[in-house]
């Protein structure tokens, strides 16, 4: 679909139009979906994510001002993602499961992957946390470096470091 | 739009680093998003689409619905303050009358009334008592000589008027 085209349906939303919202589902489902299926590995919980990123977006398409709606969007649903990181680690927490606590949000995530992960979920579970968002960022959004860098407020260098690094060691892994 | 298709990454990368490491980058993390590429993720189902459709439509109806409500609450909080800020004028402007009445009772020179001669404030008086029950009178008169009663009134009115200044 053209930018102005999609332009044009961002508006509608804005106007509270429900016709323009579900074009937005059919626009961008298919790519958060992978987003968020990337970064946990697990169908029913990214299916869950998805429904919360796109009623969130009703509440806050008004927030929506200009620039990168790709930036905009993927940072949301990065917020949702983390958040849902939050609750599982208060989760366990309370459930006081010493034997199952996570190491770190990589193994937490990685908990979570279906039985029939495919190759690159698997490598990317060896990925550290942040480098693998970051990957995952880059790719699903499309956004720039200097959109990533500015929505997560780093610098440039460092994103880039990681993203290199990230995305060099998945290669080795799927080797 | 600045998005990853128009950036020049090896442009970016020279920032940071010699010319021959920013091509390898370059191509390092050319490389690697074609794989990832390659490796695509599995689809959401039809299905799980159209539920978060469904979900979307409703988290409108209820925005909307949430929005009128506010709509409401503050057209009936402003009605309530245009309510009391009249209550409050008139109640002010009802004070301030009375104390500008009392303002032109004392502004009358107090000479006046000391100075005037008693049987003249009488006679006054009785004129004007005279001419009040004269104008009842005509007002509450069906006959058909109410407008003559009216015109003696005005004559009587001329005259008293013309004593009074006369001293």
């Amino acid at each position: 679909m053209a930018q102005r085209d999609i332009d044009r349906v961002i508006i509608g939303c804005k106007k509270g139009d429900e016709a323009c919202f579900t074009q937005l589902v059919d626009i961008y489902g298919r790519r958060c979906f992978g987003y968020f299926y990337r970064l946990t590995g697990n169908r029913d919980l990214s299916d869950e994510l998805l429904s919360e990123l796109f009623v969130k977006l009703v509440e806050k398409i008004g927030t929506y001002r200009d620039g990168s709606f790709d930036g905009w969007l993927f940072t949301m649903a990065s917020n949702i993602f983390h958040d849902h990181l939050r609750y599982k680690q208060r989760q366990t927490r309370l459930l006081d499961e010493h034997g199952r606590r996570l190491k770190s949000q990589s193994a937490g995530v990685a908990d979570e992957y279906d039985g029939d992960a495919d190759k690159m979920q698997r490598a990317l579970a060896e990925l550290d946390s942040d480098v693998r968002e970051l990957v995952m960022m880059r790719f699903y959004s499309q956004m720039s470096f200097r959109e990533i860098a500015d929505s997560r407020r780093e610098p440039i260098g460092t994103i880039l470091s990681k993203v290199h690094r990230g995305l060099k060691r998945l290669r080795e892994l799927m080797g | 739009m600045n998005n990853s298709a128009n950036e020049n990454l090896r442009e970016l990368l020279a920032g940071f680093m010699d010319e021959a490491a920013a091509r390898q980058t370059a191509e390092d993390i050319e490389n690697g998003e074609k794989l990832l590429g390659a490796y695509s993720a599995p689809q959401p189902d039809e299905r799980v689409l159209a539920e978060v459709k469904k979900n979307v439509v409703a988290a409108v109806r209820r925005r909307r619905t949430v929005v009128f409500q506010r709509r409401i609450l503050t057209a009936a909080v402003a009605a309530a303050v245009i309510i009391v800020s009249g209550l409050v004028l008139m109640r002010y402007g009802n004070q301030q009358s009375s104390h500008q009445t009392r303002m032109v009772a004392a502004s009358i020179p107090a000479s006046v009334w000391e100075g005037a001669d008693d049987a003249d404030v009488t006679v006054l008086t009785a004129e004007i008592e005279n001419i009040q029950s004269e104008l009842s009178g005509a007002h509450s008169d069906d006959g058909g000589n109410g407008s003559n009663d009216i015109g003696d009134l005005e004559t009587e009115l001329i005259e008293v008027n013309g004593d009074m200044w006369k001293g």
